[in-house]
This record gives structure tokens, C-alpha cells and sequence, in this order.
């Protein structure tokens, strides 16, 4: 005892030592209790963490190998606690408690190479600090949990978690209400508050009523005459006449599409990609424009899915409905590394559609829910098993055809492309068949190749590192074991030259006695012994290059006859040779796919030059999405194989094949394979079926979510073991139910919340406040709801409103995205319409919680940060919206008072009167606040100028197009903070000269504008001070007279005056520069004088001295303009929390 | 009159005094989200259970919150050198490079690009401070802080890549869209000052590669996520988006603000929600954080010895700039070295090195004294590194002729730390003879973060965010802190 005792004192010391992880208490347990330790019931999380953290990896990777499920040296296994307690022919390998004891220890510790664990050849000794965790595991009782997952039982989980139950039966609820909908909810709801004595608050009021189902169909706000009529209208059936009416209008699908969107993690562009390859995608928009078209025809939800799965293999191959496939495809790119893009393909079924976080189970079975990982790679192998295709479909109705010229050249750019990259294909392919000795070669070095993800830049002449894995997967499958052509080289696949030249001719001979034929070409090439593994693969590939030769001869001696291209050759023995080079499962074969899914199978320069082409291809479609659609759909690939699984997610660690098959969890125990291609519809089928209990439960929830602000189950995308259950688990049945029967009619379902008395509540509960706090105390968060929830805007709608109450919605419909808030000219349409790229998601956005595109968003953020409200206060935007809706008050007559126009401005934002109190405060702010609605510190002269871009039209002798320059960087008008900038070019104006733009519609133009009559005479002098280029056009245009001059000038100078000249209030000169012939040093110098020669004060109260404009000297940035006190007064009601809130 | 505030109700109140406390309450009160389950143990001591709820509190997440124990540093400054420095020319001497040069290399490895020869650093490397730590020319102003530096010569990283290993460093995963490293520590700490941002990103003259990803929040709050400034300006509005108003005066403001304050009093009075007071407050913070922005960007407010200090140019500026932003309790400040990666050197390594650190040298070495001087470099980590590091052999062009440059290397690279919690004077792990590899104490960009997030004072294991079904952090499943390089 003393003995031992001393040896577990130094134990204790030199790990003190040397380990540096845990300090206090595991010491403790060395060195005081090691017998008690021994127990194991007690296996607490550390115990199980620390296993799993230290030592399961290191049996794993240094002992397993050979002392685990495919070798038992020396009868050992390693890999359960019974296997090391058992031992193997040393006898036991631990002792609980006593590392000392404990052979493993002596083994790994020993000096001697001949007893050492590892041995020699099998890597390095293991380290002190790795000996050291093994012996405190040892020492702390060996704990081993018999699950590596800390969920019970999966079969447990599955028979009795709620959301993997089917659903029960439908309760009927006979109910007076209009919909059997509403009398479902209302009496589920009613039941359960008054079997916690609660009850339900009153119906809101009429115009609460309307806003509310406004938002929650349309997104938009209602206008003031339409909530007036409805609050005048005394039907019963007012009410729903108004939801149907929301649910008929186009605004619905917007905005339940935009909710959709949010779930298919929806992006106009790809996300980072290398500059070879066009960032946007081609189809987005028109899925983006099918996912409302589906929403605003109420396409039966379970079409809708199955559309979005498998449309390539439900609907005709030009049908508009393939653009739903963009559900799959519209996901980030990310570089092209194929796990990662499958990965985002499971996650958005699995959560999207049937609230399983089946991605948990990349790389380890699921912690909680029964999911193993299996189930993971099934549906990777049905992914694997997709390739992308860009298919044209048929135009809307009322969109024009393209022209013959567009169509020409499209028709030019994909045939370059498509014969670029055959002939790509076919010389890469050659050269890799050329070179199969080195690729045989290479499998004995496949360290130097690494896997995809690793992007080296590979000429011509290298391996290719894919093609090598490829040949690695070829010659590692079941099959090639007992393959004619293969099994010799699978058996000598791990034999050191030393062993090949003893043993080479017996394992021939072993592998015909064990009936393994092999291919008698294979059988001649190996009759003599081999001298090494390159010998062999020499062998092998002389044997292909032979058969290669003859293929080349058949072929040529078909071509000189004038033959058909022979298709095999006709020694079946040579045909199979010929397939393994030539064969669509060759590792050398690479198929007709787009570039996007074959990347790593060429050097970087085809790469590029494939890109490029397919560029050209991409961007011409781009610039007219409508009339030439086209959608990015999967097809399933020809030969499906299985995938083996990636042991911890890493795709270099493979591990069994499972079949592609739908998830356990949710099939019964006899479940088959798919049978079909990928599998595909199969998958999209069993998520539609209504046997599967999780598709219309996590629907109807979703849709139940938006109306109410959080769903019966709040994690909507995660219906797992960690998700909190439903609040109303009867109530979701029944509409899940429900909505099956009903044919998956998702208008229904709004119906029917809508008209249901539970979701007409009031939100702020009941007047009287012991009532009020009797609720709070019994359910503080609602999820009884016994009140409506308050809702937040988010971003869209937001912004939708505020360019709603400013009277200035752009409602058509469709087509590309357009810039949410650009410099210049701000588009008026929704703003589902925005462009979202999900590289440069702007911040306004992100600040305001807009769904990460990169990620399935079941449910947005909702959080309160001041620079949303910097946003609401200082941005153009914001403020161009309040002028608007100033500008919406009626012209002011005599009987106007500021308390009418206080009135009306709260009528237009608010759609409601004002209250006395609000009234009066609102009177006095505009009474009290500053009038100068220009800073005064810009002359008045400065004014009159503006600076932009416009064309000259010769033929009318006009300009036009004029749109400002967006841009002012202290010392000149430009596109942005960047010169040239990526929209407008070199466009540039400054307080002495200017750059033309980079073409003749973006002239750079210097405006003045005439605010009185007068005669003005114009004086000035052009100059092009450079030599290089080909010079500038000058052009002065009045806008009531037309071209007054214009000069080219090349490395020279040119006055140019007008003596006179009649203006009118209103009227422009343009000072307009665009380049001669080419784009090439058109930079100029050039400011105007104007002078006035008989200013008439024509009801202006300025000062009649201004009567001479110098350009340079005026030259300013912006000017701060400020709002008027009406139109601070329209910001503030803008901002208020009644437009940001719905009740 | 109009700038009365309405009573509030009577529910307020009660809630107020304790007597009522919905859950949504307690959460305000403890200034997170029902989303912030990482840090719930704080809720699990007051009893209140926590569902996988998202946020949905109208809580702000850049209220300050406590760590897991007490924390050695407060801020973090991060000199992000973008492109890959080459460590074998700066903090990692490799004196066997000259005896090889020109020979044949005796290791080598896979890299993006091809290699040849071992090529000796152009640059001579001195020994520094008491711990006669060697550092090159290059950086003689910064090495004379090499006593409070712990350089970990040993950090590797995934592939030799710009993009992944951008991700890796910033955000903990090469590929995967997941929260940076600052809005990790945002969700985590908070931030000390309601009117700046917590998290700045700039980066003189635009985006570098990966653009916003570098600091994105990923599945955390947007408000989480770096602000990017273009520190290649001056003018207050260039640098913060929103700052001033072009169409109001501040009085005009205040007067519209007032009178909206009111008319949100009154909407509050017959409505339960606490996000109605979150949206009433953050107003009043965003006209605050007009003023003291503009004021915090100011450089020109410093003494002309400190602005000599810190020299000329604009990373002189935006160094200093930092250092007033965590003056003024900015949590997170990264500092990248320009638009693009200027720090990629495939070619001529001697004179586009000197350029590069001829800029960075004089603002790194002020800042560490002027921060040891304020008594702020105790607890603010200052950062030095770049996504990875380069190879010690000389890139090949297409060719087969040398470049005099070096191509990437994730094998084995340098990152230093200093201040806040670092021992200083400390070397931690090593690369081989050529410096290949990292060979002793290889160090992960796990271990990096793990370690700046326990000198923060936090678990990395803890610090988690639920998101589809599980719970995610910034070390993912990997991590080990390098307690040897901590005070």
C-alpha cells in the first residue's frame, strides 16, 4: 500500500508538471482516492467531457487502428471499456483507479521498441502531456459513457417526443363562426384560458382592426379614407369583406413571399466569389417573383414544396414553375467547396420545411434529437447526386419578347461556351488518361493532394489533386476488391517494396484460389514479380495506354472509312479496359456539367477561361432576366452512387456508405432505399405526405407566427427534443390537420385566424387594471393570449411604410432587383424588390435586423439600438419621405389654421384625428420652430447651380437625362467615394473644370437655373490642357433655346460667351462636357461667368444686387436645406412608435 | 406643457417596484434577450427558466453584461494585417535560411502557388528588451515593447487561401457563415459607451478581401456586427454613416425629439411592451451619439506631442483613433492595413515589406506607450497578425524563376499579443529550423481565440448562442487557452 502509494504521488508530480489543462480538482482525485474512484456511477459530465475530449481521440487515432473493429492484434480491442478491461493476450489493459497497474500505461511507457505502444512504424511515441491524460483518466475511474450523446434513447425520443407524433384527429367544431377554422382556435383558446381563470379581452377597435390585418396581409399601411369607411360601415360582415379583400390583393403575396424568402435564405447574389466568376445569380429574381406569383394564386402548400424540391421532375421542361427550384439554389456559394453548399441545401429542407436541425448531424449524431448521422448523409447522397442546369422557361404574359438580336447573341455565347469548355474537357481528360501511371502513382502519396478546399494554382502539367481522389474513391469501394481489373492492386495496396518483391506472385495466386478472377490482360502484365509500387502502377497504365492505342486505332480506321464513331470496342476484355478510361464512372471522365459543379477537375488556366465565357453567358441573361427567364434547377445525375459519411464532418475522413433514404425518424421500420435517380422526389414527396406529421405542423405555425408575433411553437424552424413544447399542442393539431384536408389552402388558414375571435383581441389587455394584473400574474408572456401581442415593424415594412404615407409607392410588380437607397435617384418600389446581396448587405439593413441571407432565418432578430434611430433622424431618405408627405397637405386657403393642418398631417400618417393635447402641442412646435428652411451660410448665387450628368441630343439640340451627381468629396461632384465611380464612371465636376463620363449619356453637365427674368450674358473659356486621348465635346444648352454653342477641343482652348440671352424663372443653361470619340484624358477646365443686365425683381424679395453668378467662386457641396416646420412635424409623426408599432 | 411626460401606467409600475415581474422584465433588467441563452446562468440564479425563444424583447444587446470572471483585459485593439505578413522577415529569425540558400530546401509543402528555394530574409534581426526576444529591422520601434509581447511563433491555420483563412481568423470557421471574434466578445461584454459603436472595423481606402464577412455577427443580432469605417477620411459624416443631419440643426432636433418623446409617452400609457420604452430611449442615445462621436473621431483635439508620437499619415491616424474609441469604452477596435491585402508579398518582399512596415511601425510602438502611459494598457489586449503567414522559400513565377517574394503559408505563422493580461517578454511555440512549420506548442486559431476570450473573462466553452438547435461558439468544438503566454 505504501509502495503504491508512492507511486501515485509522483504520478501526480510529473503531471503537475507537465499537464497544463486542469489544475485543482483532478489532482486531488489522483492522488488521495483512487480505489473510490472505481465507481462509476457517479460519472459526471466532466468525467464523460473529459473522455470525450482527451482520450476517446487518442484510442481513436493511435490504438484503434489495430485494436479495434477491423484488427484485434493480440486479440485486443480498444474501442469500448469492456474491450480494455477484457484485455487482449497481455491480459487486461486497465485496472479502474490504478494506472499503475494498468498495462496499457507499461505498454505506452516502455523504452524498449519491441514492447512499446505504438509500435515504431505506426508513428511517433505518445507524448508525456498525452500519457499523462490517459493515466488520470485511468486513475478517475476509466469513465466511458455507454451513449456517446447525452439524450437517453433515440427510439425513446422517437416514440414519444410530440412533433415526431401523428397528428390527432380532428375534433369537429361545429361554431356559428364563419369559418370551422375560427371555431377551432377560439374554443381551444377559450378552453385553456378559463381552465387557468383567465379570459379573453375585448374585440380591438375598428381602426386598430384594420391596420392590423392590413400589416399582417399586406405589409403596408391602410390610408385614411379607406380606415374611415370602414369604421363607418355598420355590416356585420365588414370585416371579412376586408380580410378577403386583403387576401385578394397582389400586396399579399409580397408580403408573405418576403416571409418566405427569410426561410429560403434568399440572395440576389452568390456571396464571395473569386473575381473569375459573375457574382449575381441569374435566376434569383424570378424565383423571388414565383414565390409571391405562388402566395397571390394560394398555390396548395404542399405543390408549393414539392415545386421547390422536384419541379424538374413534376412540370414540362419549359414550364415557369421550374424558377421555384431557386429554393435549393439560391443559397451562398462558398468558393464551391461541395460539403458546404450541401450543407446549406439539407439545412433549408430539413428546417425549413419540417423544423428538424437534421445539420446537427454533419459530423456526429445528434446530440438530442433522433437523428444519427446517417440520416445526414443519406440526404447528402441525394443532394451528391444533383447537378445544376440553367433552363430557359416561358416569358410572363405582357412581358416583351427579346430581340432577335439579344437571342442571337445569347445563342453566340452559350455555343463559344459550350464548344470552349467540350474542347476543355476532352484535352484534360486526354491528358489525364496520358498520365495514369502517375495518377496510380499518386494514391501511395495522397498526402500531397489535398482535398477540395485547398486552392492551389495548378498548371497544366501538375495532377490534379480532385482527379487523384477521385481515382482514391474509385479503388476504395466494395467493388474494387474483387474487381478483375483492380483486386491485384487493392491486395498490394499496402505492401512496402520489400513485401511486394517476396510476396507479389502468391497474392496473384491466393487471389484465384479465392475465386477472384482477374482480368487477363492485368494477369499477363503481372506474370513477373514486382520490384516496387511504381512498378506496378507502370504495369497497370502500359496496360491501359496499350488498350488506349487501340481505341485511338478503331476510332481512326471508323473515320478513314467514312464509319459511324464506334461507340466499344468488341473484346469485351478490352471494352472493360476501355471503360475504366473512357467510361462515365472513369475518375478521368468529366461530365458536360456547368463549370460551377466541376471546378476541380481542370488546371486553373481552363478554369478561367471556362469562367470567363460562362461569364459572358451570365451577364447577358442578367441584363434581361424577364425576357429571356431562366432558372437554376437541379437534375438528377445519371449514375447515382451513395455517400460514405464523413467521420466529425470531415470530408478526408470517410467513413460507411448509407443509402439515400428518407430520415429515420420519420419513417416506419422497414424503410427502403430511394429508387429513383437522387431520390429527390421521393424526398419532396415524403416531406408532402400527409402521413408526415412535421411539414403542415411547422407550416401552420409559421403562418400562425406572423399573425400573432411569436408561433404556438416558439422555435419554428427546431420542432426537436430542445424546443420548448406548443402552448396550445391541440389547437396546432387540429390546424395541421386541418390544413391537409383542406388541401394545403393557405388563404383559408389566414381566414380563419383572422376571423377568429382570438386573434381580433384587444393587445392592450382589459381597462380595468386588477383585471389587467390578475392576467400578468398568471401569464406575464401571453402565450395563453388572453390579449393580441404588439408588433414591431421590421425592416421592409418600415421602409414600405414610410414611402406609403408619403403617398409615393411604386406598386408594379417584379423583375430585377433595384438599389434600396442609392446615391441619387431612390426607387419607390416595395421593398422585397431591393436588391440583397449578401456580400454587402447595407448596414441600415443589418441595424435593423434584416434576415441574414447567408443562414435560414426562421425568425428575425428584434432589437433596439440608437443607430436605427440615427437612421430615422439624419438619413436623406427618412427626410426626402417627410417633405413628401408634407407635400400631401392641401393647398392652404384663408380659413387654414395651423390647427387644421396639424389635423389633416395626422390624418395622412397616422390615419387618425389628433387628440386635444396632441393638437395643442403640435401647434405650438410648429408655431415655435425655425422658419429659415435654408442654411444661411450658402450664398444665394451658390443656389442656382446644380452639378450632374445628361446626354445632348443633337437632333432636338436639347439635354436631357439630367441626374445629379450623387456625390461631394470636399472639393468635387462625382458617382461616390470612389473615382471612377462603378455606376457613373469618370463623371466629375469641380469648382474649375470637370472629367466627362464614360459615355455620351453621362456627360458631365454644371447647371444654372434662372430664378427671375432676366437677360444674362455668358462668359467663359473651355480648355483640354492634355495631349494624349482624342479631346472633349463643350456644349452650353439653354433649356428654352437649345445648343447655343459647342466646341471640340483637343490640348486647347476656346472662348466661349453669349452676349445675350432672355431667361425665364425656371429655365436652365448647361454647361455640358462629353468626350470626342473615345474615353481617354477628358478632363477640362472650364467655369462660367454669368451676369444679369436687367434683374427684375419679380416678386423675390432678394437682394437686386445678386446679379452675377461666378461659377468657381459659388462652387459649393451639399447645401443643408433644412425641413420646413411642417416637415419636421411629419418626420416625428414618421418616427413615432404608433407608425413603428401595430397594436 | 409639451414637454411634460405622460404617467406612465399603473402595470409599469408594479413591474417597477418588483412587485410584477414578467419575464421579458427580469431580461430588460439584465440587459439581454430572450436569444441570449449563452449567458443565462445569470437567469438560472434568479430562477427563471429559459426557453430556446429567440429575441424578441426589444432588448439591447450593447448593454453592458458581466463576463464569466473577472476579466484581464476590457478592450481590444487588433492590428489585422491583411494579405499573410511574412513571419520569417519580422518575428520568426531563421538563421538556416541563409545556409541554404540557393540549395535545395530539405522540407517543403504544399502551398497555393509554387516554391523554390529557402530565401533568407533581406532584413536584420536584433535582440530586444530583457528578454532578448528578436525581432527584425523592420519593426525596431515596435520591438522596443517586446517585453510586455507574447509571441506565438507557433499559430497554423487550415489551407493557404486568403478567403477560409480570413473566416478562420475572424470569425473561427473557414467556410461556414458564423460571428466574428468582436461581436463573440459584444454579445459577451457589451459595450461601455452607449453613444459610440462597440465594435469598429476600419480600414483606410475600402473593404479588404471578404469585405463585411471580416466582421460580420453572423446568427447574432445585426447590431452586433463591426461598424466599417473608411479611415481614409476626414470629415466626421464620412466616418459614421447617419452622424449629422443634413436637413436639421441639433436645436431642430432636440424640438422634434421633444415633442415626439411626448406624443410616444402618451402611445406608451395604454400599451404593455417594454421594447416602446427601448425605442423611446434609443433616440435620446442617437441624439447624444451625434455630438459624441464627432467628437471621440476628432484627432486634432490631441497635444501636439501626442500627435508626433504617433506620427503622420493615415495609420497613424486611424491607430490613434482607436486608441481615443477605447478611451472612451469602445470594446472592439480592428485595425486593418488598407483596401484589398496589401500584406500579400508574392513578390519583391524587401522593398514592399519596408513600405508596409515603415507605416504600421512608428503607430503601433505609440500606441503601446501612450496606452502604458494612460494606465489603459493593463487591461486592453492590443493584437498583431494577419490571416497567415508566408513561405520561407522563394515563390516561382509561372516561368520557374524566382520572384523575390514568398506565397502563402498556413503551416506556420506569428501572431504577437500585448498588454491586457500578456505576459510580456514571452515566445510561445516554434516553427522548424526553416520555418515551415509550426513544430513545438502548435497553436490553432482555436487556441488564439480561446485565449482572447478567457483574458476577456470568459469560458470559451460557455460563451454560447443557440441557433438552429444547438448551441454555437466561437471555438466551435476546439480550443485550449495558452496559459503560459498569460500574466
Amino acid at each position: 500500500m505504501l509502495r503504491k502509494k508512492n507511486i501515485c504521488w509522483i504520478v501526480a508530480t510529473s503531471w503537475i508538471a507537465t499537464a497544463t489543462l486542469w489544475l485543482s480538482s483532478p489532482c486531488s482525485v489522483i492522488a488521495t482516492q483512487p480505489e473510490k474512484t472505481a465507481d462509476r456511477a457517479a460519472d459526471s459530465f466532466e468525467q464523460i467531457d473529459f473522455f470525450e475530449k482527451h482520450v476517446r481521440p487518442l484510442l481513436v487515432n493511435r490504438c484503434q487502428k489495430c485494436h479495434g473493429p477491423e484488427k484485434q492484434w493480440a486479440t485486443l480491442r480498444l474501442d469500448s471499456r469492456e474491450g480494455l478491461l477484457v484485455g487482449g493476450e497481455s491480459g487486461p489493459s486497465i485496472v479502474p483507479g490504478r494506472p499503475e497497474e494498468s498495462e496499457i500505461l507499461r505498454r505506452i511507457r516502455h523504452s524498449d521498441d519491441e514492447i512499446r505502444m505504438p509500435p515504431p512504424d505506426h508513428g511517433e511515441p505518445l507524448g508525456a502531456d498525452q500519457i499523462e491524460l490517459l493515466s488520470h483518466w485511468i486513475a478517475s475511474g476509466a469513465t466511458w459513457p455507454t451513449n456517446a450523446a447525452p439524450v437517453v434513447d433515440h427510439s425513446v425520443a422517437q416514440r414519444n417526443h410530440w412533433a415526431f407524433q401523428p397528428l390527432k384527429g380532428v375534433r369537429e367544431f361545429p361554431g356559428e363562426g364563419t369559418s370551422p377554422i375560427s371555431s377551432a382556435i377560439d374554443t381551444m383558446v377559450f378552453e385553456r384560458l378559463s381552465s387557468r381563470s383567465l379570459e379573453g379581452s375585448n374585440r380591438a377597435d375598428n381602426r386598430t382592426l384594420f391596420r392590423r390585418a392590413s400589416y399582417d396581409l399586406t405589409g403596408l399601411p391602410p390610408t385614411a379614407g379607406e380606415v374611415d369607411s370602414f369604421c363607418r360601415d355598420e355590416s356585420p360582415v365588414a370585416y371579412e369583406q376586408l380580410v378577403d379583400r386583403l387576401l385578394a390583393s397582389k400586396a399579399y403575396g409580397e408580403q408573405w413571399g418576403r416571409h418566405w424568402l427569410d426561410v429560403a435564405r434568399y440572395s440576389d447574389t452568390k456571396g464571395y466569389v473569386y473575381g473569375r466568376e459573375e457574382k449575381t445569380f441569374v435566376h434569383a429574381s424570378l424565383y423571388r417573383d414565383w414565390v409571391i406569383d405562388s402566395f397571390n394564386s394560394n398555390m396548395p402548400f404542399d405543390r408549393f414544396v414539392l415545386l421547390q424540391l422536384a419541379a424538374d421532375q413534376l412540370v414540362e421542361a419549359n414550364a415557369p414553375d421550374l424558377a421555384a427550384m431557386g429554393f435549393l439554389t439560391t443559397g451562398r456559394r462558398f468558393l464551391g467547396v461541395t460539403p458546404d453548399i450541401m450543407d446549406d441545401r439539407i439545412d433549408v429542407v430539413a428546417r425549413g420545411l419540417m423544423g428538424l436541425t437534421i445539420a446537427c448531424a454533419r459530423c456526429h449524431d445528434h446530440k438530442y434529437d433522433p437523428i444519427p448521422t446517417d440520416d445526414y448523409y443519406s440526404l447528402y447522397g441525394v443532394f451528391r447526386n444533383c447537378t445544376e442546369r440553367l433552363m430557359p422557361f416561358e416569358r410572363r404574359a405582357g412581358i416583351a419578347a427579346p430581340t432577335a438580336e439579344f437571342l442571337t447573341e445569347l445563342d453566340n455565347r452559350q455555343k463559344l461556351l459550350r464548344e470552349t469548355s467540350n474542347v476543355l474537357r476532352k484535352e484534360t481528360s486526354d491528358r489525364n488518361r496520358a498520365r495514369i501511371a502517375d495518377y496510380l502513382d499518386a494514391q501511395r502519396h495522397l498526402e500531397k493532394y489535398p482535398e477540395l478546399g485547398f486552392d492551389q494554382i495548378l498548371a497544366k502539367t501538375d495532377l490534379l489533386p480532385a482527379v487523384v481522389r477521385l481515382w482514391q474513391a474509385y479503388l476504395s469501394t466494395d467493388q474494387a476488391r474483387t474487381d478483375p481489373i483492380f483486386s491485384v492492386w487493392v491486395s498490394m495496396a499496402e505492401l512496402s517494396d520489400e513485401e511486394l518483391r517476396q510476396t507479389s506472385g502468391r497474392v496473384i495466386q491466393q487471389l484465384q484460389e479465392r475465386g477472384t478472377p482477374v482480368h487477363p490482360q492485368i494477369l499477363s502484365a503481372c506474370a513477373e514479380p514486382f520490384s516496387s509500387a511504381r512498378d506496378i502502377a507502370d504495369r497497370y497504365a502500359k496496360v491501359f495506354l496499350d488498350i488506349d492505342a487501340s481505341w485511338k486505332t478503331v476510332g481512326l480506321d471508323a473515320e478513314k472509312q467514312n464509319l459511324p464513331a464506334p461507340l466499344s470496342l468488341a473484346d469485351p476484355d478490352h471494352e472493360s479496359l476501355r471503360q475504366v478510361l473512357y467510361g462515365p464512372r472513369s475518375p478521368f471522365f468529366i461530365p458536360d456539367e456547368p463549370i460551377a459543379n466541376i471546378e476541380s477537375l481542370f488546371d486553373s488556366d481552363s478554369l478561367t477561361a471556362i469562367w470567363k465565357l460562362q461569364n459572358e453567358v451570365d451577364r447577358w441573361l442578367i441584363s434581361q432576366p424577364e425576357s429571356a427567364p431562366h432558372a437554376l434547377i437541379l437534375t438528377d445525375r445519371p449514375y447515382p452512387v451513395d455517400s460514405q459519411i464523413f467521420r466529425r464532418g470531415n470530408p478526408a475522413n470517410k467513413g460507411r456508405v448509407v443509402p439515400r433514404q428518407f430520415p429515420g425518424l420519420l419513417s416506419s421500420a422497414n424503410r427502403l432505399p430511394f429508387e429513383n435517380g437522387s431520390g429527390r422526389l421521393e424526398l419532396a414527396r415524403g416531406i408532402v405526405s400527409p402521413d408526415n406529421p412535421l411539414t403542415a405542423r411547422v407550416w401552420v405555425n409559421r403562418v400562425w407566427m406572423h399573425h400573432f408575433g411569436r408561433g404556438l411553437v416558439e422555435t419554428p424552424s427546431d420542432f426537436g427534443l430542445r424546443a420548448d413544447p406548443p402552448s396550445h399542442p391541440e389547437l396546432l393539431d387540429w390546424l395541421a390537420s386541418h390544413l391537409i384536408a383542406d388541401g394545403w389552402n393557405t388563404k383559408n388558414l389566414h381566414r380563419g385566424i383572422m376571423l377568429s375571435k382570438t386573434y381580433q383581441q384587444a393587445s392592450g389587455g382589459f381597462v380595468e387594471s386588477d383585471r389587467l394584473v390578475a392576467a400578468i400574474n398568471i401569464d406575464p408572456n401571453n402565450r395563453l393570449l388572453w390579449r393580441m401581442n404588439t408588433r414591431r415593424l421590421n425592416f421592409e415594412q418600415y421602409r414600405d411604410t414610410l414611402i406609403s404615407l408619403a403617398g409615393q409607392l411604386d406598386t408594379s410588380m417584379g423583375g430585377r432587383a433595384v438599389e434600396m437607397f442609392p446615391l441619387g435617384v431612390t426607387s419607390m418600389r416595395r421593398s422585397i424588390y431591393g436588391m440583397v446581396d449578401r456580400q454587402f448587405i447595407p448596414s441600415v439593413m443589418r441595424m435593423f435586423d434584416f434576415a441574414n441571407p447567408d443562414l435560414h432565418i426562421p425568425k428575425r432578430s428584434e432589437t433596439t439600438v440608437p443607430q436605427q434611430a440615427l437612421f430615422s433622424l439624419n438619413h436623406p431618405f427618412v427626410a426626402a419621405r417627410s417633405r413628401a408627405a408634407a407635400a400631401r397637405l392641401s393647398a392652404p386657403t384663408a380659413e387654414t389654421s395651423s390647427g387644421t393642418r396639424v389635423a389633416e398631417l395626422f390624418k395622412i400618417i397616422l390615419q387618425r384625428d389628433p387628440t386635444a393635447l396632441e393638437s395643442t402641442s403640435a401647434i405650438a412646435f410648429l408655431l415655435s420652430s425655425e422658419t429659415s428652411a435654408i442654411d444661411l451660410k450658402a450664398s444665394a448665387q451658390s443656389l442656382a447651380w446644380s452639378y450632374g450628368t445628361c446626354e445632348v441630343d443633337e437632333a432636338s439640340g436639347k439635354s436631357k437625362g439630367f441626374v445629379p451627381l450623387p456625390y461631394h468629396t470636399g472639393t468635387a461632384w462625382q458617382g461616390g467615394g470612389q473615382w471612377p465611380d462603378s455606376v457613373l464612371g469618370w463623371a466629375q465636376i469641380t469648382a474649375t473644370g470637370g472629367h466627362a463620363g464614360n459615355d455620351l449619356a453621362h456627360a458631365a453637365v454644371r447647371r444654372w437655373t434662372a430664378y427671375t427674368r432676366d437677360t444674362v450674358k455668358l462668359s467663359s473659356e473651355a480648355i483640354h490642357d492634355v495631349d494624349q486621348g482624342d479631346g472633349i465635346r463643350c456644349f452650353i444648352i439653354s433649356s428654352r433655346h437649345g445648343i447655343l454653342k459647342s466646341a471640340t477641343l483637343k490640348n486647347s482652348k476656346q472662348l466661349m460667351e453669349i452676349d445675350s440671352i432672355v431667361v425665364e424663372p425656371g429655365d436652365t443653361i448647361d454647361f455640358v462636357v462629353d468626350y470626342n470619340a473615345n474615353l481617354n484624358n477628358d478632363q477640362f477646365l472650364w467655369s462660367p461667368l454669368i451676369k444679369g443686365t436687367q434683374a427684375i425683381a419679380a416678386g423675390s424679395s432678394r437682394d437686386s444686387a445678386v446679379d452675377l453668378w461666378n461659377a468657381q467662386v459659388d462652387f459649393t457641396g451639399p447645401l443643408h436645406i433644412y425641413l420646413s416646420p411642417e416637415e419636421q412635424l411629419a418626420q416625428l409623426l414618421l418616427l413615432s412608435n404608433e407608425v413603428m408599432f401595430i397594436d | 406643457m409639451i414637454h411634460q411626460q405622460q404617467p406612465l401606467p399603473n402595470l409599469k409600475t408594479l413591474c417597477d417596484s418588483g412587485q410584477l415581474l414578467s419575464r421579458r422584465d427580469l431580461l430588460g433588467r439584465c440587459g439581454i434577450g430572450l436569444g441570449m441563452l449563452g449567458l443565462a446562468d445569470v437567469l438560472h440564479d434568479s430562477g427563471e427558466l429559459v426557453s430556446a425563444a429567440s429575441i424578441d424583447s426589444g432588448f439591447d444587446p450593447l448593454l453592458v453584461r458581466a463576463p464569466h470572471f473577472a476579466p484581464k483585459a476590457k478592450r481590444v485593439i487588433h492590428f489585422f494585417l491583411n494579405g499573410g505578413p511574412s513571419h520569417v522577415d519580422t518575428f520568426d529569425p531563421k538563421p538556416m535560411l541563409t545556409q541554404y540558400a540557393g540549395k535545395p530546401a530539405p522540407l517543403s509543402f504544399t502551398t497555393e502557388r509554387k516554391t523554390g528555394e529557402p530565401f533568407p530574409s533581406p532584413f536584420t534581426f536584433r535582440k530586444y528588451g530583457e528578454s532578448g526576444i528578436e525581432v527584425s529591422d523592420l519593426f525596431a520601434r515596435t520591438a522596443a515593447h517586446v517585453d510586455r509581447m507574447a509571441v506565438i511563433r507557433s499559430m497554423y491555420a487550415q489551407v493557404p487561401n486568403h478567403e477560409p483563412s480570413l473566416m478562420l481568423m475572424n470569425c473561427g470557421d473557414s467556410v461556414q457563415p458564423r460571428p466574428s471574434v468582436g461581436s463573440w466578445v459584444l454579445y459577451g461584454l457589451g459595450t461601455e459607451n452607449q453613444n459610440l459603436p462597440g465594435f469598429v472595423a476600419m480600414c483606410p481606402g475600402g473593404y479588404p478581401i471578404k469585405d463585411t464577412e471580416n466582421w460580420q455577427a453572423g446568427f447574432l443580432p445585426g447590431a452586433l456586427q463591426g461598424t466599417f469605417i473608411d479611415s481614409q477620411h476626414t470629415a466626421i459624416d464620412r466616418l459614421i454613416e447617419n452622424i449629422r443631419s443634413p436637413h436639421a440643426t441639433s436645436d431642430m432636433q432636440r424640438r422634434q425629439l421633444d415633442l415626439l418623446q411626448s406624443l410616444n409617452a402618451s402611445h406608451r400609457s395604454a400599451r404593455i411592451d417594454n421594447r416602446l420604452d427601448a425605442r423611446i430611449h434609443s433616440f435620446e442615445m442617437a441624439f447624444r451619439m451625434q455630438m459624441e462621436a464627432t467628437e471621440a473621431f476628432d484627432v486634432s483635439r490631441e497635444t501636439k506631442q501626442t500627435l508626433e508620437l504617433y506620427g503622420s499619415g493615415v495609420h497613424a491616424k486611424q491607430t490613434l483613433i482607436a486608441r481615443r474609441l477605447v478611451e472612451r469604452g469602445v470594446r472592439y477596435v480592428q485595425l486593418w492595413h488598407g483596401a484589398g491585402q496589401p500584406w500579400d508579398n508574392h513578390e519583391q518582399i524587401e522593398t514592399n515589406l519596408k513600405k508596409l512596415a515603415g507605416e504600421l511601425d512608428q503607430p503601433i510602438a505609440a500606441l503601446l506607450s501612450d496606452l502604458a502611459q494612460r494606465g489603459m494598457l493593463d487591461d486592453t489586449l492590443v493584437i498583431w497578425g494577419g490571416e497567415f503567414g508566408r513561405t520561407p522559400t522563394v515563390e516561382l513565377g509561372g516561368d520557374g524563376k524566382a520572384k523575390a517574394g514568398r506565397d502563402h503559408n498556413h503551416y506556420g505563422f506569428t501572431v504577437w499579443m500585448a498588454g491586457g493580461g500578456i505576459r510580456g517578454g514571452t515566445i510561445h511555440g516554434a516553427t522548424d529550423d526553416f520555418g515551415f512549420k509550426a513544430v513545438e506548442n502548435p497553436t490553432s486559431v482555436h487556441d488564439l481565440h480561446a485565449t482572447i476570450l478567457h483574458l476577456m473573462g470568459f469560458n470559451h466553452e460557455r460563451l454560447t448562442y443557440r441557433y438552429a438547435g444547438r448551441d454555437f461558439r466561437l471555438t466551435d468544438v476546439h480550443g485550449r487557452v495558452m496559459h503560459d503566454i498569460i500574466a
